[in-house]
């Protein structure tokens, strides 16, 4: 495409320079930071990390949540993609375009409207002391719950965009074939269409978990200082107390959890196919 | 390739140009709040002036005071308004220079409070507040900060976040209703931690206790008296608590940045700011309660604001100098009680 490799190179020198001097570089001063103390090289601001009730709360609190929102995010992801993939070509787009539509509205505005849905005064109290689940309002706001249906709502249309794509790249045949020979459904699912959607997954899986642990929006509007994630206990160690160490500390073990959520995944995936 | 260059670089002229044309320019670090009003009172009205330009940068104090730390050696900013505290904990880090008062026109028209609230020279007072309890006054009655955690209250009341400006007070206080008079804040944290299940949140902006107030999720919360405006729109039966302990508060100082290249513009600057003219319009626009004492506003706004010296005076404000020291102290005791 290009008449030298100088001219490409020329081409991509600009974005790599951005990137390298407005990213790459106070990225690796900043994680550096929690490595050094007075000079030296330590793990010190590590083991302070974890000795720390809170912080072991904390981490594990992020740990779960993440988790939990890429699991229900991938059963219902299946579901809904899955119910896409075999709508006509017109209904198929206009689909697509409802469960991209909430990306397109910022995470504040969204997560502000759950503050209306969950209240007291919202529509799911309402609805449920309508019809007699409970004798008075419900506190949803503020609590773990409200922090994952947040995180499952704002993550959930990437699982389904990644399921989507990985599920149309599928043998249309596969299916009926499976059925064909005596699969039933859960077998389909199993042992037919996981491994056929596997990539789709991985990359859903990542994308839902490394968003739910670096989320800072949600957890501080829904959750607030009861429910303290790993992101919003990093915005308070900065802000607050000025503490760039602890900062840094925070920061790397989101990067390391992010890469390391990908890696599982990928590697169930490969366990899988190989059974 | 050539012309690929040449375009980049044109590009890149043009995008610097705005910055080489301004050569008299006054960079100020200010509280995100109310922008709106204060460039249309204060920042607008000061250009055409002095015929500068002015770069308003805003944020939470702590992140503005990181800057400053991190530009130390070639200042960015030449003023800045932080809370007392903050002006003490940039006075002990070196950043900031003393203020020469013999230039500010409107110093003896402050109120004495502001006009060198920690004593060291190092600031002036701009605008103070009052921090009591808001409720809704057909649901529960508040005499005192211990109705806080009253069982009435028991699953309705919001309370600062101890990383707010509100939060230190609003917990002395609570301290002293429980017959605590201590900094460490020791009692009233523990029991926000054992109350933790009957507090709906430890809020971290005022701004979000209106929608809360409103839902019906809390009857009561500790605020700021700047934030108090926003309350008096909704169609409740509000009030403003006046609990036998007292009312507590805080105030806003004005710091010069040590170092900066503008000191002379800076102080005019501040001037303007603290002058009666433009105290009285940021009061009756309900932005910021006058420090100085010859500002006038309607008794409409009045109501709405911490107005006149007696009511400064009568207010229990923890020293910058404890709020400070116990800072680090109070959140992790919080973080302990609170956080898990």
């Amino acid at each position: 495409m290009f008449q030298s490799r100088t001219e490409a190179l020329a081409l991509v020198l600009p974005a790599a320079l951005f990137a390298a001097i407005v990213f790459l570089a106070p990225v690796v001063i900043l994680l550096s930071e929690g490595f050094r103390i007075e000079g030296s090289w330590t793990l010190g601001a590590y083991t302070d990390f974890f000795s720390s009730g809170l912080n072991r709360a904390v981490f594990f609190r992020t740990l779960r949540l993440g988790a939990l929102v890429t699991a229900v995010a991938a059963i219902v992801g299946y579901a809904a993609a899955f119910a896409i993939v075999n709508l006509s070509p017109t209904s198929k787009g206009r689909m697509i375009g409802l469960v991209v539509l909430p990306l397109m509205i910022s995470p504040v505005a969204r997560t502000y409207a759950w503050i209306v849905i969950l209240g007291r005064t919202g529509i799911i109290n309402q609805l449920l002391v309508g019809v007699g689940l409970s004798d008075e309002p419900i506190r949803f706001l503020f609590t773990e719950t409200a922090v994952f249906i947040g995180l499952l709502q704002l993550f959930l249309p990437l699982m389904i965009i990644s399921l989507v794509s990985a599920l149309e790249n599928m043998p249309n045949d596969a299916v009926p074939a499976a059925r064909v020979l005596g699969a039933n459904w859960f077998q389909v699912f199993w042992k037919v269409i996981l491994p056929l959607t596997q990539e789709g997954l991985v990359i859903g899986g990542t994308l839902v978990f490394t968003g739910s642990m670096t989320a800072y929006i949600t957890p501080a509007i829904l959750g607030g200082s009861k429910v303290l994630m790993l992101e919003t206990l990093l915005y308070q160690r900065v802000s607050v107390a000025n503490d760039f160490v602890s900062a840094s500390v925070i920061a790397f073990i989101l990067i390391v959890m992010s890469f390391s959520a990908n890696l599982l995944l990928k590697r169930l995936a490969t366990a899988r196919t190989k059974r | 390739m050539k012309n690929l260059l040449l375009v980049s670089g044109a590009a890149l002229l043009l995008a610097m140009q705005p910055a080489l044309a301004q050569d008299k320019t006054l960079t100020i670090s200010v509280y995100g709040f109310a922008q709106d009003a204060f460039k249309e009172l204060v920042y607008d009205p000061f250009e055409a002036k002095c015929g500068c330009k002015l770069v308003v940068e805003t944020g939470n104090s702590v992140e503005r005071l990181a800057k400053m730390e991190a530009n130390k050696a070639n200042p960015v900013i030449d003023m800045a308004v932080v809370s007392m505290a903050d002006a003490l904990s940039a006075s002990r880090a070196d950043l900031i220079d003393p203020i020469d008062t013999s230039k500010l026109s409107s110093y003896d028209e402050l109120y004495d409070i502001a006009k060198d609230p920690n004593g060291d020279g190092m600031s002036v007072g701009y605008t103070f507040y009052a921090t009591s309890i808001v409720y809704r006054s057909d649901k529960v009655k508040i005499d005192s900060w211990n109705d806080l955690l009253s069982d009435e209250l028991a699953g309705h009341v919001a309370i600062p976040n101890i990383t707010t400006n509100q939060g230190p007070p609003a917990l002395y206080m609570l301290g002293l209703a429980m017959g605590e008079d201590t900094p460490d804040l020791k009692a009233p944290i523990a029991a926000m931690g054992e109350h933790k299940d009957d507090i709906v949140t430890f809020y971290n902006r005022s701004s979000e206790l209106v929608q809360l107030m409103q839902q019906e999720e809390i009857w009561a919360a500790p605020i700021g008296r700047f934030a108090w405006a926003g309350f008096t729109k909704l169609d409740m039966p509000i009030e403003w608590a006046t609990p036998k302990e007292g009312q507590t508060g805080g105030m806003n100082v004005m710091v010069l940045t040590k170092g900066s290249q503008n000191q002379e513009l800076a102080l005019e600057f501040m001037d303007y700011w603290l002058s009666a003219d433009i105290q009285s319009k940021l009061g009756e626009a309900l932005v910021d309660s006058p420090a100085n004492m010859k500002a006038v506003v309607s008794d409409a706004a009045a109501a709405n604001l911490t107005y006149g010296e007696e009511t400064a005076k009568s207010l229990k404000l923890i020293p910058s100098d404890v709020a400070l020291d116990q800072r680090e102290a109070w959140l992790s005791e919080w973080n302990e009680s609170v956080g898990q």
